[in-house]
């Protein structure tokens, strides 16, 4: 046999498809892990939670007298930063004469890496 | 006797391996680095549904402005024990048969005026922690009236009889 044979060209080729697709397979492989942890550390990292939270909050202190309310505001601000690193303010006035709306809301949230401001009239 | 025959063959033979070589050494990374992925998906997973459970009850189950949540009033009662079986129920409840095995250690933080310092006291667990938990914090603002009275007081030092927002802060783990 001093030539090289070229039979079975088909099993060849059929040899080198399938190792490539097993090739692209373990790529997908790898990065499926990849896009599951960065995802999962994005949704974790956003404090969606604490922010739904503080406005749960500032919406049930609608009703308070003043002296109470900046009783609860120094609470939300000592206690957030204390415990999340948040700074938290919010304000809750009456609408100017004449406007259409009663209240004015304002909420403010920054934990250093999101900070959420919110004007909500009522 | 050494020949030149088949090199294509060798050439074909070396590439195949090296495609095989980096192909196991991908997979077997992918899964040296699955375990921490695993675990943020998990700990997501658990965040919201802490979250979720708590907002349950903090949730008034009337409109009128006096109502009350759940969760407003075992706090007021100090009902740690109320607070822990109705948590774990919310939690560990799930679609099939049997339940999860969710367990909790709940504190709860307010502003002491007269100290201005933040205070902590414990309110109610399930387990002892150990230290070996992988636990998520959540955590929920509640509204408390305490200008009634302080049935609080016997628990938490120096808390104040007044309108107040408080910090309920629950660990959450899977045992």
């Amino acid at each position: 046999m001093a030539r090289l044979n070229d039979d079975a060209q088909w099993i060849v080729l059929m040899g080198f498809i399938v190792s490539f697709s097993l090739f692209f397979l373990a790529i997908v492989v790898n990065q499926s892990t990849v896009v599951g942890q960065t995802t999962a550390e994005g949704v974790l990292e956003f404090p969606k939670n604490d922010i739904r939270d503080v406005r749960y909050e500032v919406l049930a202190c609608s009703d308070l007298l003043p002296a109470d309310m900046a009783e609860v505001q120094k609470d939300m601000a000592s206690i957030a930063m204390d415990r999340k690193n948040a700074v938290v303010s919010f304000r809750i006035s009456d609408a100017p004469p004449g406007s259409t709306f009663k209240k004015i809301y304002e909420i403010h949230y920054n934990n250093g890496v999101t900070a959420y401001n919110e004007t909500a009239n009522y | 006797m050494v020949n030149s025959d088949g090199q294509l063959f060798t050439i074909e033979g070396v590439a195949a391996g090296l495609i095989m070589l980096f192909s196991a050494y991908l997979v077997v990374s992918a899964t040296s680095i699955y375990t921490p992925g695993d675990t943020h998906i998990s700990d997501m997973q658990l965040e919201q549904l802490g979250s979720d459970a708590l907002r349950m009850m903090n949730t008034p189950n009337t409109t009128a402005t006096a109502g009350e949540s759940l969760l407003q009033n075992i706090t007021k009662k100090n009902d740690g024990e109320r607070f822990k079986e109705t948590f774990l129920t919310f939690c560990n409840s799930t679609t099939g048969g049997s339940y999860d095995n969710l367990q909790l250690s709940a504190d709860l933080f307010y502003r002491d005026t007269l100290t201005k310092s933040v205070k902590q006291f414990h309110f109610a667990h399930s387990r002892n922690l150990t230290g070996g938990e992988h636990a998520v914090r959540v955590t929920e603002w509640v509204h408390l009236d305490l200008i009634g009275g302080d049935p609080l007081s016997g628990a938490a030092p120096g808390i104040d009889t007044r309108m107040q927002a408080v910090l309920m802060e629950v660990l959450l783990w899977r045992d």
